[in-house]
């Protein structure tokens, strides 16, 4: 069957290929294993290692002939919220992307080593469905995007994309999840008015029950609140302590204070190669790594 | 003012040294280039529109003398009686198709041969025959009242004539010149007592006229088939309905009154309602644009019905699907449609589009088709076809840019929700630039009224109204079309005739098309660009 760290019940969920998947390369390692060497050894042993969601190994990616992640190794923990940070233009982006194969869309892009796995699972193998996937990793953007919809509408985007369309079926989604987003008492007068008539932090917390509403696994947030005031900002921030009980976040943010308030593990990119990789805490409080520790305090370009 | 900081006033005009001409700075000559265009763009719009107008008007004075006359001439009163005559025709019309379907399945169906055939039709053709003399002291005393009317109109014509003849005489000063012309005063009221005086002979004629064709039908030969027996039966009911219409008629021609006004509104009906275009005829003339506007409209329709898939559907596929190697090799293929001379479209329209349409539509395997086969070559679908190929380069560019103008971030939302290619454009981008389609087809729509060289080499140019109940079939017909016919008459009309006038008023009430189609078009992209946001 399949190796260790997966779950035979959620690699079911993924419409994959049984055969491809318990194909999967006898190379992974276990769960257990401490980040790859090419991370700088963290400083502080994690507090709680959860079971590994994602596993990213070996990953080179390429825009074209251009390189733009290097040898990246990441094991992302179910649960968990995860913070990308590093200057820009790092990678940070294009990793997040390629979690969802968002960069698929982009031409001449490819992944052109290494494996992405999901519950072992290696989601650039060609069986995957593509669709399949992104149901079960959902996002939200740095800009938020509504459809130019109505609120009701761009909540049940998603559900109807998969045929779903009793009406209080989908009337319940839509109450859950805005409530799941902590928008529900803002706009339940007012749901079938256009999204695009929201606040800019009311707009994010619609595109985050948008992403909610078809309960991914995964929720990959690109910079959620860098258009946003800090009052929305504190809105999200505390949005994502809730979801964390229920999904594993990924989020990529410029903002420290964010990272260290909202994650448990951060990992710190530069020039597209993942140089520190550990708990939130140790990374800001005794990083490893002396860019790191220059990049955090501010010191850094 | 002393202090050392303050810097002497002579150093602050920095604008001397600019270069000036005639007073004028560069960025004024700038600004009076650009404004001059934009005012030259206006004054001719205004020009062309008040000449447009200043022509046009003078129709509708011209059309009410002309109905007038119409009127007083008695060329009304005959035109009673020859409605009934025309009536008549129609009724015999339906014969010659019932006998038709009956050879057909004589030959075709029972295999006779034509001669056996015409045999045994023989008594129905004796039936046919007689139906259709029965009309016949009609028709004499109609041709008789048409030369009457005739005599009369054309009497009335010369005063005229004359009149206008001596007024210019006189503006020229000659007036010995202008007395000597010899103005025949017409009295209508002692004229026309030739015309209403054959009432009773009329009445004697209708009544023996119904009779006729009473006996006639009584002479009827059965029809063997039940589905040609309802046929005939349908024709009984048809004939006993029309010879019920004679009493109305005989009313008609009893009430008229040649001194009844002709009320002014109807120079204006009688253009925007009149069924009939009809240009030098020795009758009546009649300038009623509904038939060159059902041609325009059906023309562009057809074409929008191939343009707007075809336009619409390339923009989509260019726009959301095609690799950019497929997008630098079709977009220009496209675009370059439009270089063609619509003239060229339309020679390619006649020598190889239609027959070949023409030739499609004889195809036995075919026949299932509406309307196929057809035998006019130039046809509503062949002036449609080839404006669809005009209409395309606009809309698909139109459509292509209000596709691009769909924010990427809407897209990639709808992917990472794990829409499909197909459903993201079917539910996101196509909703989102759905107005800017929709003005692109208006635009398109535009573009093929207004398309002249291609309709008047293709469309056929009968001046007839189609006939709709044929259904789809409709577009194997010709028309004829607002711009074909101002093209084709333009050059041979008397400049101030009523024809040339009626002219300019087609060229107005295409222009207001126009006009129309672009502003709603206009408004609906304002309203788009608003939604997106
Ligand atoms: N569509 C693209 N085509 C080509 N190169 C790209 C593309 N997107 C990003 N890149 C390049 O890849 C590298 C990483 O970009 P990425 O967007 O992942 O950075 P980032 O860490 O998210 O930066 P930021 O914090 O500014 O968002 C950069 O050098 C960038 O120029
Ligand atoms: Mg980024």
């Amino acid at each position: 069957m399949v190796t260790a760290p997966m779950t035979a019940l959620t690699t079911s969920a993924f419409a994959m290929d049984i055969g491809t998947s318990s194909a999967t390369p006898p190379t992974a390692r276990p769960v257990s294993t401490v980040p790859t060497p090419s991370v700088t050894a963290p400083t502080g042993t994690p507090a709680s290692a959860g079971p590994i969601l994602i596993d990213i190994e070996h990953v080179d990616f390429f825009y074209g002939p251009s390189q733009a992640l290097h040898d990246i190794n990441l094991k992302i923990e179910e649960k968990k919220v995860t913070a990308f940070i590093g200057p820009s233009g790092c990678g940070k982006s294009t990793l997040l992307r390629c979690l969802n194969r968002m960069n698929d869309l982009i031409d001449g892009t490819r992944v052109a080593k290494g494996q992405i796995k999901i519950r072992g699972v290696d989601i650039y193998e060609r069986s995957v469905d593509v669709i399949e996937l992104r149901k079960r990793v959902g996002m939200v953007f740095q800009k938020s995007n509504p459809f130019p919809k109505s609120i009701y509408e761009n909540v049940t985007y998603g559900l109807r994309l998969q045929g779903r369309s009793n009406k209080a079926d989908l009337d319940a989604v839509v109450e859950k999840s805005l409530r799941g987003a902590a928008l529900w008492d803002e706009v339940k007068d007012r749901l079938h008015t256009s999204g695009l008539g929201l606040s800019g932090g009311q707009q994010q917390r619609l595109c985050i029950a948008r992403a909610i509403a078809v309960e991914p696994e995964v929720i990959l947030m690109d910079e959620p609140c860098s258009a946003l005031d800090p009052i929305a900002t504190v809105k999200v921030e505390e949005l994502i302590q809730e979801l964390r009980t229920r999904f594993t976040i990924v989020i990529v943010t410029h903002n420290m204070q964010q990272a260290a308030r909202c994650s448990d593990k951060t990992a710190f990119f530069y020039m597209g190669k993942l140089i520190e990789y550990a708990d939130t805490r140790a990374i800001f409080m005794n990083p490893a790594n002396a860019q790191t520790e220059a990049y955090v305090s501010g010191r850094f370009g | 003012m002393d202090s050392p900081h303050s810097v002497p006033a002579s150093d602050f005009l920095v604008n001397n040294k600019r270069i000036r001409v005639l007073g004028l700075s560069f960025d004024d000559a700038v600004k009076i280039f650009f404004g001059g265009n934009a005012v030259v763009s206006v004054v001719v719009l205004a020009l062309i529109t008040y000449f447009l107008f200043q022509e046009g008007f003078g129709f509708f004075g011209q059309n009410h003398r002309n109905l007038l006359t119409y009127r007083q001439a008695g060329l009304e009163y005959v035109d009673f009686i020859r409605t009934q005559e025309s009536g008549h025709t129609a009724l015999t019309r339906y014969l010659s198709d019932l006998r038709l379907r009956q050879y057909n399945r004589l030959t075709i169906d029972q295999k006779q041969s034509s001669a056996a055939a015409n045999q045994s039709l023989a008594s129905f053709d004796a039936f046919a025959a007689q139906y259709g003399d029965a009309v016949e002291p009609i028709r004499g005393l109609v041709s008789d009242l048409t030369e009457q009317a005739t005599a009369i109109k054309t009497k009335f014509l010369i005063a005229e004539d004359k009149k206008v003849e001596r007024q210019q005489l006189l503006a020229a000063g000659k007036s010995a010149e202008a007395a000597a012309v010899k103005i025949e005063t017409v009295d209508f009221a002692t004229e026309l007592k030739v015309l209403t005086g054959t009432l009773p002979v009329y009445k004697e004629t209708s009544a023996e006229f119904a009779k006729r064709l009473d006996v006639a039908l009584t002479n009827a030969p059965a029809m063997p088939a039940p589905e040609l027996a309802a046929r005939l039966d349908r024709f009984r009911q048809l004939t006993r309905e029309y010879v019920a219409t004679f009493p109305a008629t005989t009313g008609s021609l009893e009430t008229w009154d040649y001194a009844r006004p002709v009320p002014w509104y109807q120079s204006f009906t009688a253009f925007l309602f009149g069924r009939e275009w009809l240009t030098a005829s020795f009758w009546q003339d009649w300038y009623g644009i509904v038939p060159l506007l059902i041609g325009s409209l059906m023309v562009s329709l057809v074409a929008l019905v191939i343009a707007v898939p075809l336009g619409v559907g390339s923009a989509i596929y260019i726009n959301q699907i095609a690799s950019m190697r497929e997008q630098r090799f079709i977009k220009p293929s496209i675009e370059f449609i439009s270089a063609f001379p619509s003239v060229v479209l339309g020679f390619f329209g006649i020598a190889v589009l239609g027959q070949f349409l023409r030739w499609l539509s004889q195809q036995p395997s075919l026949a299932w088709v509406p309307g196929f086969p057809f035998s006019e070559r130039l046809n509503i679908l062949t002036a449609g076809c080839l404006l669809a190929l005009i209409a395309i380069p606009t809309i698909f560019t139109l459509a292509e840019d209000a596709l691009q103008n769909v924010p990427k971030a809407f897209k990639e939302a709808s992917f990472a929700l794990g829409a499909s290619r197909l459903q993201t454009i079917i539910k996101i981008v196509v909703p989102a630039s759905l107005s800017g389609i929709i003005s692109a087809v208006l635009l398109g729509l535009g573009r093929v009224i207004g398309e002249t060289m291609v309709v008047l080499l293709c469309a056929g140019n009968r001046i007839a109204i189609p006939d709709f109940t044929a259904g789809l079939a409709v577009v194997t017909q010709p028309v004829h079309t607002m711009t074909g016919i101002i093209a084709q008459e333009m050059g041979e009309v008397v400049r101030g005739s009523i024809h040339y006038r009626a002219l300019f008023v087609v060229g107005i009430v295409l222009f207001f098309l126009s006009l129309a189609i672009n502003f709603i078009a206009q408004k609906i992209v304002r309203r788009y660009r608003i939604s997106i946001g």
